[in-house]
């Protein structure tokens, strides 16, 4: 097995009753890549990118993180702490500001001061360039900020792997694009990263390989060039044209 | 340097927190309960014949139901939120007595329970021998939980699961996010209906004159007999209730209003 490999994922399967939502998914991510997940709604891109974060459970296969399989409640803790997550509809804490929503995980789980913590959430506002907003609350903000935010409190972790699942889906066209600068500068960072996205154009130019879902299964996995300009599958070339003829 | 400034200026904004708010309110509406009680007792003394003079019967039966209500409401808001989690956990055997006690403490009257906590209790756990106030305490605190649970649980399910899963995804245990993220979100929806609760338990601690406890129904009821005048007398007892609901009622509306 490859030294470099942070995320190993073997022949997840996952249903709901009767449907079948992940057929035997493998998929294995090297330090410091950025794959981007693309396939029609409902091929299990989303819930594959949730199985590696225990918010899914999963009935057979194996992922390991780091070293550390998903398997108990204590394993899963472990895992959660060193891989970040971001979602389409933000989650922000309504409760709390800004800096606080920032500073809670650093405080609670990583056990630092106050002081430490808000000094972490200060430096990850400035890269995500919101620093004037930080006694708000979520619901003072855009969208665009909210989700900004929402990547910022999940850096506060200091984590290996981030986790996209469709960042900009919620958001008004006009922020798109604040939100995936920042992802574009995380991603130049050497962050490693999962994006679940029909941001076409981040794709071709961020991603180091793009994974294409279709129906619960992988089917192509292939740099952007490739896969944009020559996939090799029917399926993908389907969804590139339904989606590049829209 | 502009940057140290503002680290300075920005931190102390969110310092004063809900929770602190809450105390400062509680203890503010306990001084304030204190303080209507006064007034009720010097108004009661002043009042026209029958209840000038017996201005003490009734006070006393007023600070019994206040006592009952507050140490009863207590009890029931632990209890609440303790049946209201167990009947949201995953294990059943948290589950099923949970919603077994909710079943049981809503499908049965209250003036059973009370009779049940004041006379069937003791016989069937003989070192308990439990006085008046104590039995009633038990019997309210219990069915004040169970409609408690109910609220609870319906408070924790309105929050969206998406705040579950972030907290979670950042590394924070269940118990923590409960904690910091779920509950203090949960409590504030609740604060209307677990108002209307306390309410109706200040209301149906009347039941108590059933076994006995001199609070203010019974003490209404006693001054009525002797004196022949239902009238005077029971519209009084009603004067007090509604002031000691309508307060309880403001006092809250003051609470949501600063929590929000």
């Amino acid at each position: 097995m490859n030294q470099d490999v942070i995320v190993d994922a073997r022949n997840i399967h996952k249903s709901y009753g009767d449907f079948e939502a992940l057929k035997g998914v493998s998929l294995s991510v090297e330090k410091g890549e950025v794959l981007v997940i693309l396939g029609p709604s409902g091929s299990g891109k989303s819930t594959f990118i949730r199985t590696l974060n225990g918010l899914e459970e999963f009935q057979k296969g194996e992922i390991v993180i780091d070293k550390v399989s998903l398997g108990s409640e204590k394993n899963l803790c472990a895992v959660r702490r060193e891989v970040g997550m971001v979602f389409q509809s933000f989650n922000l804490f309504p409760h709390l500001t800004v800096m606080q929503n920032i500073a809670l995980a650093p405080q609670k789980v990583r056990g630092l001061s106050r002081a430490e913590a808000d000094k972490i959430a200060y430096e990850l506002l400035d890269r995500v360039g919101i620093r004037e907003q930080s006694h708000k609350y979520p619901a003072e903000l855009s969208g665009g900020q909210q989700q900004r935010v929402a990547i910022a409190r999940a850096l506060a972790m200091q984590p290996k792997v981030m986790l996209f699942d469709e960042p900009t889906s919620a958001l008004d066209p006009e922020m798109i694009s604040e939100v995936l600068d920042v992802m574009k500068e995380l991603a130049k960072s050497g962050m490693t990263m999962l994006v679940v996205t029909h941001e076409m154009g981040f794709a071709r130019e961020v991603a180091d390989r793009i994974v294409f879902f279709d129906s619960g299964q992988i089917v192509e996995i292939a740099t952007p060039e490739k896969f944009f300009n020559n996939p090799t599958h029917e399926r993908s070339k389907l969804f590139l044209s339904q989606i590049l003829h829209r | 340097m502009t940057k140290s400034k503002e680290v300075v200026e920005s931190t102390p904004a969110p310092k004063i927190h809900s929770s602190a708010w809450l105390l400062i309110l509680l203890g503010g509406g306990a001084v304030g309960f204190y303080v209507l009680f006064l007034l009720l007792s010097f108004l009661l003394k002043l009042a026209p014949e029958p209840i000038g003079s017996r201005a003490d019967l009734f006070i006393e039966g007023a600070r019994t139901t206040l006592n009952l209500t507050l140490v009863s409401g207590v009890l029931g808001l632990l209890v609440g939120v303790l049946v209201g989690l167990a009947k949201l956990s995953k294990k059943i055997w948290l589950r099923y007595p949970a919603d077994f006690f909710i079943w049981l403490l809503r499908g049965t009257p209250l003036l059973v329970q009370i009779l049940f906590a004041y006379y069937a209790l003791p016989m069937l756990v003989p070192s308990l021998r439990l006085e008046e106030f104590s039995a009633c305490v038990i019997a309210l605190a219990l069915n004040v939980g169970a409609y408690n649970a109910e609220v609870i649980r319906a408070g924790i399910q309105a929050i969206h699961k998406g705040q579950t899963e972030a907290s979670l995804s950042l590394g924070l245990t269940k118990f923590q996010t409960l904690r910091f993220v779920v509950l203090p979100q949960a409590l504030l929806i609740v604060v209307p209906p677990l108002v209307n609760n306390i309410v109706a338990l200040l209301k149906d601690s009347s039941l108590a004159s059933a076994i006995g406890l001199l609070e203010l129904t019974l003490a209404g009821n006693r001054i009525s007999a002797e004196t022949f005048l239902p009238v005077p007398v029971l519209t009084t007892v009603a004067i007090v209730y509604l002031s000691l609901t309508t307060s309880v009622t403001i006092f809250t509306h003051f609470l949501e209003r600063r929590l929000k």
